[in-house]
């Protein structure tokens, strides 16, 4: 366990030597949340949709925001460049699991957001009022919780196709398109054509935005709740073990041409 | 003038042929680009679907909007791709050479580079301009048609002006990443909807201090008509005003250059 | 009347002083204090059309420096500079048409374009006649090779086909004035002789050329002129072979001695030079201006039987070292 706490502790360090650069981060998200509170304001302002008022909505894209921000400053270029650079040659000597590496490090960024996001979703929380019980605050955290590791299996995902492609960030913005649409990061689900919405709730990207939301505004309870979480956990497996597979095909193709 | 249309065309050409030495990097590049105009239209059908407006604006204004803003955002990867490596360039010295050559520094920092994901962003946001355009209530005249093209020339004279303000800085901001110019870039992603929605103070900045409102809501309301819609014409005012700036903020930031010490 | 002239060139650059760490960044941009370091501190040249002038100096003596102001990619502080008749940071694309620039640690090539592409590319900034272009490229290539690094990537170039590359790309244009800092840095041997030939050929032409280097065979063979600067100032400007007069008098004879006669007794004949050595290998270092090397062997055959002798030249390389060490006041 020990290497893995010294990577975290080391990206945890490293976030606050590039403090400016996840600052801008923050700004753009800032810019995001502005730009939907304000457009959904405006399209409240004449009664509710599709089951949202305007108190809803606006615990809805706070959450979505804080799924968005989360694990953003630890930019998948990292992961990418090192298999770009040909560093993964060096990583592969160390006597440590290199998926769990990555995940260690990945993990470290969150100790310089999770305070971030506490500190701005509890402002405006506190300035929007519409407090949830306790019940769904704990089966949020529960949801939000996985949303880290399920982050990090897109990302660890489309870096290693980084193996077969040369240009990274096409596909870093296909990534994030993707998981914007079928997380509910752009709009709630609910609020897609029905073609779109029912893969959409059971594709691993809900988990990262629609999942957790619901659960906070109380829309899925009892056994609803336990089920979107079940897939959640379902999903987290799923990946982080068809990530170990892809990569030793990865590392087959690696070593056939030569390296 | 007709050489350093020359000299630009030239570079970018270089630039571009060897992109698309990967093909699949080409193409995954350009539906990345695209994909993202997608997902905002997707947006703006999903709303529309439940309400008849936001704020006033039907669909077809607001996608022509948006239309406007992806074409433009289109043009700066496209055609301007290099401005954002002066920061490096100025931080490592490498300016040193565009220095020594007989053509504009600017020409030579521009076009050193290429993002081809503007494609993207031109082609869905050119079809979503043209389809909001046969689906929008306008009286064409032929005046209308020139002034509305002057307008979008301004349109993107402004937008690219503050790109290049914004990177200029790092003649007095050192360090080798554009962070001003990227947190200004992220800011000007909401004027893709209609500037009516957002409080005063923000109405008042994109106005007066960084004219984004001059880049999509007053040309559009100028050409829907609607209130307030006359001060869309002062647009190749404000764009005169952002390239004399841009100008000037470069002068002075080279007369700053001072290289590298090797 | 030089072509290239400049007159108490002076350029000052302020170093920001910060403390170390955030703290330290954050302090700054309250008590913004800065130190003045004075790259370049009133230097005078000029040189004349078809010169070619090395200018040497130990490491951050400003040598670099001086060339960028000399081609206007820096602004002086104060004092003026002229080169063919303009001043380079104020009229600078009609300074770039008079001046090819190489800066042997960085690249002009586009590093993500064949080098064909970024000659294309200098071709039409500099607007050459196809006719032109064709035959330079001609020429470049007899002498530098640079037919086959045309369709390579300049990134995927090792750093001898950059730099022939380079040098390619800063002539192109068939300057009037070169300047070039440091082009053999980090060449191999072979691949510097053909660096040199090639500026001995450029030279040959009539360009004019100033070399800056920490090689010093660069200089002996392409300069007939010298400039040493230390901490921005100019410490001695003349000819190369007037410098060797002045500074260097000592010329070392190296004598096998095949009779066992000692050394001691030798030096005790020659009184007025200085006699070192072990056993038979004897070393006798003397004035040029006082004895001939004619007369030191007839002096030594006095005492002594000979078997092998030879003359050291005295070599531009122990002058500059001495006038960097400070042991000659020029
Ligand atoms: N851009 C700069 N900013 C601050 N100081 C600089 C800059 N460029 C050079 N200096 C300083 O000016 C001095 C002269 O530098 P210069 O590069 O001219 O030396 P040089 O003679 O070329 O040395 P070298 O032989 O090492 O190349 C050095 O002390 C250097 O640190
Ligand atoms: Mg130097």
């Amino acid at each position: 366990m020990k290497p893995y706490l010294s990577m975290f502790l080391m990206s945890a360090r490293r976030t606050f030597a590039y403090r400016l650069s996840a600052l801008i981060g923050w700004l753009g998200g800032g810019a995001i949340l502005i730009s939907s509170l304000s457009v959904w304001h405006a399209l409240l302002g004449e009664g509710a949709i599709a089951g949202y008022d305007w108190p809803m909505m606006k615990a809805y894209l706070v959450v979505a925001w804080a799924a968005g921000s989360i694990g953003a400053s630890q930019g998948d270029w990292r992961m990418a460049d090192r298999i770009r650079e040909g560093h993964v040659a060096t990583d592969l000597t160390k006597p440590v699991d290199y998926q769990g590496s990555r995940f260690a490090e990945h993990a470290g960024g969150l100790a310089t957001e999770i305070p971030a996001i506490l500190i701005a979703a509890s402002a405006v929380i506190a300035f929007t009022g519409s407090i949830p019980g306790p019940a769904n605050v704990f089966l949020f955290l529960l949801s939000f919780a996985c949303v880290v590791p399920l982050k990090f299996c897109f990302t660890y995902l489309t870096a290693m196709l980084c193996f077969w492609t040369h240009n990274f960030m096409g596909i870093s913005w296909a990534k994030d398109a993707i998981i914007w649409l079928f997380s509910g990061g752009l709009i709630p689900l609910s609020m897609l054509p029905v073609w779109l919405s029912v893969p959409a709730s059971l594709l691993p990207f809900a988990g990262i935005t629609a999942t957790p939301a619901a659960l906070y505004l109380g829309q899925a309870t009892g056994a609803e709740a336990a089920r979107l979480l079940g897939l959640q956990v379902f999903w987290v497996l799923a990946l982080w073990f068809g990530a170990r597979l892809l990569w030793r095909g990865a590392l087959r193709a690696l070593t056939v041409h030569g390296g | 003038m007709f050489r350093t249309m020359r000299i630009y065309r030239r570079s970018l050409g270089a630039h571009f042929r060897s992109l698309l030495e990967y093909e699949a990097d080409f193409w995954v590049l350009i539906v990345a680009g695209a994909m993202f105009n997608a997902l905002n239209l997707l947006f703006l059908s999903a709303v529309f679907a439940h309400v008849p407006a936001l704020n006033g604006w039907s669909y077809a204004e607001a996608v022509l909007l948006m239309g406007v803003w992806s074409v433009i955002g289109g043009l700066s990867p496209l055609f301007f791709e290099g401005v954002w490596r002066l920061s490096w360039m100025v931080n490592q010295g490498t300016l040193d050479y565009p220095l020594v050559r007989p053509a504009p520094v600017t020409v030579q920092v521009f076009s050193s580079g290429i993002g081809l994901h503007g494609v993207g962003d031109i082609v869905t946001g050119g079809a979503m301009l043209g389809w909001a355009l046969f689906h929008v209530d306008v009286d064409w005249t032929p005046l209308t048609v020139v002034i509305g093209l002057v307008l979008l020339a301004s349109a993107a004279t402004i937008h690219l002006s503050i790109i290049a303000i914004t990177n200029a800085a790092t003649f007095w901001i050192s360090g080798p990443h554009p962070f001003l110019a990227i947190a200004v870039h992220t800011f000007e992603d909401m004027i893709k909807y209609p500037l009516t929605i957002y409080g005063a103070g923000i109405r008042a900045v994109y106005t007066f201090v960084v004219p984004f409102a001059f880049v999509t809501f007053f040309p559009v309301s100028w050409l829907l008509d609607r209130s307030a819609g006359w001060v869309g014409l002062l647009g190749p005012l404000v764009a005169a005003y952002c390239v004399w700036l841009a100008r000037t903020v470069f002068r002075r930031g080279l007369r700053r250059y001072d290289s590298s010490g090797h | 009347m030089g072509l290239v002239k400049a007159q108490s060139l002076t350029k000052v650059f302020r170093r920001p002083q910060k403390g170390p760490g955030l703290r330290g960044s954050v302090k700054h941009l309250f008590q913004r204090r800065f130190k003045d370091v004075p790259a370049v501190n009133g230097i005078d040249v000029s040189i004349e059309a078809g010169e070619a002038v090395a200018y040497v100096g130990p490491n951050g003596a400003g040598k670099s420096t001086t060339i960028k102001l000399l081609c206007g990619i820096l602004v002086p502080t104060s004092g003026s500079v002229e080169v063919a008749g303009v001043t380079p940071h104020v009229d600078r694309i009609a300074n770039a048409r008079n001046i090819g620039v190489l800066f042997g640690q960085r690249s002009q090539l586009w590093w993500d374009l064949p080098v064909r592409e970024s000659l294309g590319l200098l071709r039409d900034m500099y607007d050459l006649p196809k006719g032109f272009y064709q035959q330079r490229i001609e020429r470049l290539d007899e002498v530098l090779g640079i037919g086959e690094l045309m369709p390579v990537l300049a990134r995927k170039l090792s750093l001898g086909q950059r730099m022939r590359a380079d040098l390619a790309a800063a002539l192109l244009h068939q300057p009037r004035i070169v300047y070039l800092d440091e082009p053999t840095i980090g060449l191999d041997i072979a691949v510097k002789d053909k660096v040199r030939k090639f500026l001995r050929e450029l030279r040959a032409d009539g360009t004019t050329l100033m070399l800056t280097t920490h090689d010093l065979g660069d200089i002996e063979d392409v300069c007939e002129r010298i400039i040493i600067i230390d901490e921005g100032r100019k410490i001695f400007d003349g000819p190369l072979a007037q410098m060797k007069d002045s500074f260097a008098r000592t010329r070392r004879m190296h004598l096998h001695i095949t009779d066992g006669t000692p050394m001691d007794v030798i030096a005790k004949h020659l009184s007025t030079a200085d006699v070192s050595g072990e056993g038979s290998e004897v070393t006798i270092a003397f004035d040029r201006f006082a004895h001939t090397a004619g007369q030191i062997i007839a002096a030594v055959l006095q005492v002594a039987e000979v078997g092998e002798f030879h003359l050291d030249e005295p070599a531009i390389e122990d002058v500059v070292r001495k006038v960097y060490a400070g042991e000659l006041l020029v």
